[in-house]
């Protein structure tokens, strides 16, 4: 196979330059790993090379000559695959459709060949060690994690006379677990032994350190240097990434840790998939929700702020039993940052200060009816400068933004109301290292000024790094509640397991 | 720069109907008694339109209004019948919208059917209902009081012009006291707001503790009262009630939202772009009927309108789209 060039790629957005000159060269045989915070352009490029996007300069040369732009067909025709950041699924198509929404369907004298069609998708399937996932079911009947996989799957789908040899991921790992991210890791390993080669795009520094051959870091646009792996690491990637040092990318606890009231009092709270979690919350408190997938995480969430109805048990906020929906709950001073930014948090195609107000337009109003736009704006811009918010301006549409810049947005809607109880569910995923060591100070400094946070996450070094205590769910119970002082990721993974084989035994 | 274009091309393209009409008619369009006189034309249309606009921001619709108006208009004659006072027929007639309006709310938000299937049931019960209350009659004549008549055909004089006086229509006062209400409701409140964000992504709306059921079925009250409101305008004026005389108005009402729609910069329903939709279709409306154009070959012209402004938005839209 010959090596794909990328020459000098610019692509502007009105004021914005989201490339700047960018070349890069993709080999077979080896993972390139692309790396730059939020919004450095690693997706657009992604784009680019996908033919969604026209650059507003440059070529991309397949061994010599010029790929047209613009042209997803052609990019096919020349051997590449993408997954996508954001995870999109046809609503209404099996699992084998969705797999097949870029490919031709298989046919049979003109009509879908139904057999081969969920043949192929098993076959894919079965590649990542998927052997579980009917291709024939609804997509939407899959959890998050397993969707990703199922995209990453329709790559590998093979369609005839023309191979496929490059495969490009943009944070393919961003909703797996770390058993997932385990089998995407080896079918890389197969793909690159059988010649293929890889772009990764990912936030996960000890995923790229183990992967990568080489290393491309962008900023702001630009490229700042290509090295292979052995001639760079952990440390001068992030300097060259953000311009800073980050060796402490957890803020350290305070020593004078004087447990302060109880603010949230969970009892025996069943909600759906979630049984019986019965729990208190302090004021200042970080508590960690650890499990493998699908253990409930998310679900202890849900029931806590009233998405999820309850079947049973009581949540008192500040002394207030909250029986309601989400509206009781953001009222009582409860903020939630879904998992989901897209489908569950942002309203895409509005502004960010609208984003941002949205839960509190009651308290920014004036005689609580009437709107006061200064205010809303006003509340908007100090919130999102204090989450480092990078954007044009506050009115720039939420699409506009860089995944992580989206986050953002999110953490200031919850931010804005002054909550007393904070719920997180996965707060940093798809957030680059630096603005992630600025969530990290920030929720330290909020939890130091009193505010109790729940943080489902299924980043081991995270929980561990910012926790006070950590949760440990299993099958929708809480089954152990641990210190995460002076905790290693190898035993928190461990109590993951262990109970389950515990259990087993008995 | 799309963008600009786009909005940009829509009044211009609005300026120009007008500087056709102006200039092929010189005698008549331009003048301050034609410009009243489509002001109140166009009056009902605008009610129904300003209150389409609230289910609209949220992505929703109701095509039940025109049915509806037909049955505001005749509950209201067929109480006049029976001697009630115009006040109370009216306040009647409102409730009737009024307990529509909450019903298709109900029907769409707590059953959480379509709403494009549920109005259309319920546009098929209203107008059923209309031809059960009115026996299939048109109510006229001496049964309906002068003073409801009188309504429709005064209001205060602001003007001479050929020794003639201007009269500001009431049903155009009516007309804007409407518009006036709907935009202070939907830019001015934090419950419009509310309506926008559902219309944005109503899983964040929730989530974000908006409480989106009681919102959805609140806002259908808006187009329940809006026709019921529109009906007894054109009963007023016609000084006549039959159970048809509203049904053209969902479907031009709809028009007009659409075509607001891409005066606006993010492509959203808002309550003054809709008024500017409607102004057109009443202008073009007026016009043509003066130029003598047949009335057929009007609509057809209207609707090609329509296509041509909607769908060079859309297309500004996709350019717009692919920047991304
Ligand atoms: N359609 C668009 N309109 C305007 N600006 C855009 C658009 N798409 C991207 N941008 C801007 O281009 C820049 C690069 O965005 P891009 O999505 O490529 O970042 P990224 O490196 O993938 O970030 P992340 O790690 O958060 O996914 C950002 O500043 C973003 O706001
Ligand atoms: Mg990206």
């Amino acid at each position: 196979m010959p090596q794909l060039d990328l020459e000098t790629i610019s692509r502007r957005f009105g004021a914005v330059t989201a490339l700047d000159g960018v070349s890069l060269s993709l080999r077979p045989g080896e993972v390139h790993a692309l790396m730059g915070e939020n919004g450095a352009g690693k997706s657009t490029l992604i784009r680019v090379l996908a033919g969604l996007d026209r650059p507003d300069e440059g070529r991309i040369m397949l061994g010599g000559e010029e790929i047209p732009p613009g042209q997803p067909a052609a990019m096919r025709e020349a051997g590449l695959r993408f997954i996508h950041q954001e995870l999109h699924a046809v609503k209404g198509l099996s699992v084998a459709e969705n797999m097949h929404l870029d490919h031709p369907y298989p046919r049979r004298a003109g009509l879908v060949n139904w057999g081969a069609l969920n043949a192929a998708a098993s076959e894919a399937l079965a590649r990542l060690g998927l052997e579980t996932i009917d291709p024939r079911a609804p997509m939407t009947d899959l959890g998050p994690g397993d969707q990703m996989l199922v995209r990453i799957a329709s790559t590998l789908i093979a369609d005839g006379d023309r191979p496929a040899w490059l495969y490009v991921m943009d944070e393919p790992t961003a909703a797996l677990t770390s058993g997932e991210s385990e089998r995407l890791f080896t079918v890389i390993g197969q793909l690159i032994g059988q010649g293929g080669g890889v772009l990764y795009v990912s936030h996960r520094m000890p995923e790229v350190l183990r992967l990568a051959d080489r290393v491309t870091v962008l900023r702001d646009g630009r490229h700042v240097s290509t090295r292979p792996l052995s001639e760079t690491g952990e440390a001068r990637i992030i300097e060259e990434m953000t311009g800073r040092d980050l060796s402490a990318l957890f803020p350290p606890r305070r020593s004078d840790a004087t447990p302060g009231e109880v603010v949230l009092r969970v009892e025996q709270l069943s909600a759906g998939p979630l049984e019986e979690a019965t729990f208190e919350l302090r004021a200042g408190e970080v508590l960690g929700v650890a499990g493998i997938a699908g253990s409930g995480r998310g679900a202890l969430l849900r029931a806590l702020v009233g998405e999820q109805s309850r079947s049973d048990g009581t949540v008192t906020l500040d002394g207030r039993t909250l029986n309601g929906g989400p509206k009781q709950a953001w009222r009582g001073g409860m903020a939630y940052v879904p998992r989901e930014r897209r489908s569950e948090g942002l309203m895409l195609r509005r502004a960010i200060f609208e984003n941002v107000a949205l839960p509190h337009l009651s308290g920014l109003a004036r005689l609580r009816y009437f709107l006061d736009h200064r205010r809303q704006r006003r509340v908007a811009r100090d919130l999102g400068g204090q989450v480092q918010l990078k954007a044009a301006s506050i009115t720039q549409a939420c699409e506009e933004l860089s995944g992580g810049n989206q986050q953002k947005v999110l953490f200031a809607r919850a931010l804005a109301g002054a909550p007393k109880v904070l719920l997180l569910d996965e707060p940093t995923r798809g957030v680059d290292i630096g603005a992630r060591s600025e969530l990290y100070r920030l929720i330290r400094e909020l939890s130091d000024a009193g505010l109790a946070v729940v943080m489902a996450s299924s980043d081991l070094p995270e929980l561990l790094g910012l926790s006070d205590r950590i949760a440990i769910m299993r099958d929708g119970r809480l089954s152990e509640f641990v210190e995460a002082e002076g905790l290693t990721e190898a035993e928190l993974l461990s109590r993951f397991y262990h109970l389950s084989k515990e259990e087993q035994a008995a | 720069m799309m963008q600009v274009a786009r909005r940009f091309g829509g009044v211009a393209g609005m300026l120009a109907v007008i500087a056709f009409f102006a200039i092929n008619l010189p005698e008549t369009f331009l003048t301050p008694r034609n410009l009243l006189n489509i002001s109140q034309q166009i009056s009902m249309l605008t009610v129904v339109a300003a209150t389409m606009t609230v289910v609209m921001v949220m992505g929703d619709f109701d095509l039940s209004v025109g049915s509806m108006a037909s049955l505001s208009g005749v509950v209201a004659a067929i109480l006049f019948t029976q001697d009630w006072s115009v006040p109370a027929a009216v306040g009647v007639a409102l409730a009737v919208g009024l307990a529509g309006g909450l019903f298709n709310g109900i029907v769409v938000s707590v059953v959480g059917i379509l709403p494009f299937v549920a109005t259309l049931a319920t546009l098929t019960v209203f107008s059923g209902l209309a031809f059960v209350v009115s026996d299939g009659r048109t109510i006229f004549g001496r049964d309906i009081p002068p003073g409801f008549g009188d309504f429709a055909r005064g209001g205060p004089v602001i003007g001479m012009a050929d020794e003639r006086a201007l009269v500001l229509p009431n049903l155009t006062l009516v007309a804007i006291a409407v518009v006036l209400v709907i935009w202070i409701v939907l830019e001015q409140t934090s419950y419009g707001r509310r309506l926008y964000a559902i219309g944005g992504n109503r899983d964040a709306a929730r989530l974000a503790g908006i409480p989106v059921v009681p919102l959805r079925l609140s806002a259908f009250a808006f187009t329940g009262v809006g026709a019921a409101l529109a009906g007894l305008m054109y009963a007023s004026r016609v000084a006549s009630a039959n159970p048809t005389q509203g049904d053209g108005l969902m479907l031009t009402a709809i028009a007009a939202v659409f075509l607001g729609m891409t005066l606006t910069r993010d492509g959203q329903p808002k309550v003054l772009a809709t008024l500017a939709g409607v102004a057109v279709l009443g202008v073009l409306d007026n016009g043509l009927t003066q130029m003598r154009v047949d009335s057929y070959v009007r609509e057809v012209l209207v609707g090609a309108i329509i296509l041509f402004a909607v769908g060079l938005s859309a297309l500004g839209r996709r350019g717009a789209a692919r920047r991304r």
